[in-house]
């Protein structure tokens, strides 16, 4: 599909799908997961390309089906599925159970590419940074904690929005764009993975007060350790616990099993 | 009586703006807690609680339907019950893990009330009743801030004496124990995190970035822009030149079959 330019009336439905879009989970549940928030969040579209009540209710319907992505980053799929709309308003062949199955086929890879950038890169620098002002005491941890995390995520939940719908239904189809995507979620995991690296060195406290005597010097462990590789035990401490999640542990269990790695470890005084 | 109301209403109004916002993060701990300490008079511990629950909470996150510790409940109680008991941040944390625990099966509780309202959603649907789909949806998000104004009233109503008590019988082993503990725990957060995005072949980047910290003592800002720039180096000179090699074999054997 060539990148034709939006017309005014296009720009405006694009602001009002990204307006509506902030409220998709708020009755998040099992059954149906953001359904009725992706349903109602559809409605400038669903208003703008349908003119018949019936229409509408049958639109609003398809978009009932169950649906879970990455919040912020709904739009993009908003957009596609805007584009899909109109198609299928305009094009009395059009097959308008395409609309739900390239929703789905978007909402899993997105949810890929979301929950690594929003969750698991742009959250922890957020907070990396922000809390080094909160270990000092300062509010204005919190307040730099959301500056850096809400400016790009209101930045790209918008462009999302207008890159959905301009691409419409080919945007996942095109090799080009998927070479992209793959680029960009490459590219999160590998600054994710740095920063979250940093940042179990610095926020992982692990040492051993565990020292023995042989003749008349005494050994202190830690300090031997720390000779080799500094703070090689949060390392192995962190990597251990992401093994046994691997294995399927709970995340519950570990943490229970953490607690009482430092209890009992403070109490036979090795840790 | 008013610390019980306030801290009630902080967590339900942060609620809503969590779900009205997008998700803007406003219920993780770094927030919640300077906003409980600032309510209840005291700013200076709610934001270094907030700072230790952050950590303890970093991978408390909810991805897909899977519900985790409910980081809300447990910052907003553990930092009250912090204040409230004189005690600091270690006390925080002895609190808010098992706080979020329990709490979770409340939010668990709210998804299930809330499945039953789809068939409604959809015969709402069927009618094209914009504007009922809209007051539901709203209707299920002011159903869950209630139960987080309910659970943080009654909590710190009752609780806070029954918390104190508790808290000065705690011995001082146990005590030094849970802050050896407190420095293991963001371990399992990072793990978390870890756990849907590391591999055999990535981990040398998680490695990386430790031993920038471990032996260079290098800040996370720099770390961060260091990422940043060997990801682009990685994926954008490598993953370019990788593409054009691959498109230009495909064209050399394109030539081939027309050769032929």
């Amino acid at each position: 599909m060539s990148k034709q330019k939006m017309s005014a009336e296009d720009k405006k439905m694009v602001n009002s799908l990204f307006w509506h879009s902030f409220l998709l989970e708020a009755c998040y549940n099992y059954e149906r997961q953001q359904a009725l928030g992706f349903s109602v969040g559809m409605w400038p579209a669903i208003k703008r390309f349908y003119s018949k009540k019936e229409d509408q209710a049958e639109a609003l319907k398809r978009h009932m089906a169950i649906f879970n992505t990455t919040p912020h980053m709904v739009t993009l799929i908003t957009g596609v599925a805007a584009a899909m709309e109109k198609e299928a308003s305009q094009n009395k062949e059009f097959d308008k159970d395409i609309i739900n199955h390239v929703k789905v086929g978007l909402m899993g890879p997105m949810a890929g590419i979301g929950d690594s950038f929003f969750w698991g890169t742009l959250r922890i620098i957020s907070v990396g940074i922000g809390l080094s002002l909160a270990q000092q005491g300062s509010a204005l941890g919190a307040i730099l904690f959301l500056l850096i995390f809400n400016v790009p995520h209101l930045i790209v939940r918008y462009y999302c929005g207008v890159m959905g719908y301009q691409f419409g239904a080919d945007l996942m189809s095109g090799t080009q764009n998927s070479g992209i995507l793959k680029m960009v979620s490459k590219g999160a995991s590998i600054v994710g993975l740095m920063v979250i690296g940093a940042m179990s060195a610095s926020m992982v406290a692990m040492k051993t007060p565990f020292s023995f005597t042989i003749g008349e010097t005494a050994f202190e462990l830690q300090s031997y350790l720390d000779q080799i590789f500094p703070m090689l035990l949060p390392l192995l401490y962190t990597l251990g616990m992401f093994g046994l999640l691997k294995k399927g542990y709970k995340s519950t269990t570990i943490l229970l099993i953490t607690i009482a790695v430092g209890l009992i470890g403070s109490l036979i005084h090795i840790l | 009586m008013q610390a019980a109301l306030l801290v009630g209403l902080a967590m339900a109004v942060l609620w809503f703006a969590e779900k009205m916002g997008g998700t803007p993060m406003v219920i993780r701990p770094i927030v919640v807690s300077p906003v409980i300490g600032a309510l209840l008079g005291d700013l200076q511990t709610g934001v270094l609680v907030g700072a230790t629950l952050e950590l303890v909470f970093m991978g408390a996150i909810q991805i897909g339907a899977a519900v985790p510790p409910d980081v809300l409940v447990g910052a907003g109680l553990g930092t009250a019950f912090a204040i409230q008991s004189g005690q600091g941040a270690d006390i925080a944390l002895a609190l808010a893990l098992p706080i979020a625990i329990l709490a979770q099966s409340l939010k668990v509780v709210v998804f299930i009330v809330r499945s039953w309202f789809m068939d409604l959603a959809m015969s709402l649907a069927e009618a094209g009743d914009i504007r009922k789909m809209h007051m539901l949806n709203i209707g299920g998000l002011l159903l869950q801030c209630f139960m987080y104004f309910s659970v943080g009233f009654v909590a710190v109503l009752f609780g806070s004496p029954a918390v104190e008590a508790f808290v000065n019988s705690i011995p001082q082993a146990i005590l030094n124990g849970l802050s050896v503990a407190g420095g293991l725990l963001p371990a399992v957060g990072f793990a978390l995190l870890l756990l849907p995005m590391m591999d055999k072949r990535n981990v040398i980047y998680f490695i990386l970035g430790f031993i920038l910290v471990s032996y260079l003592k290098l800040p996370v800002m720099a770390i961060t822009i260091l990422g940043i720039v060997l990801a682009f180096i990685i994926c954008y000179e490598k993953g370019v030149g990788g593409d054009q090699v691959t498109a230009q074999t495909a064209g050399a054997e394109e030539e081939d079959l027309f050769d032929e």
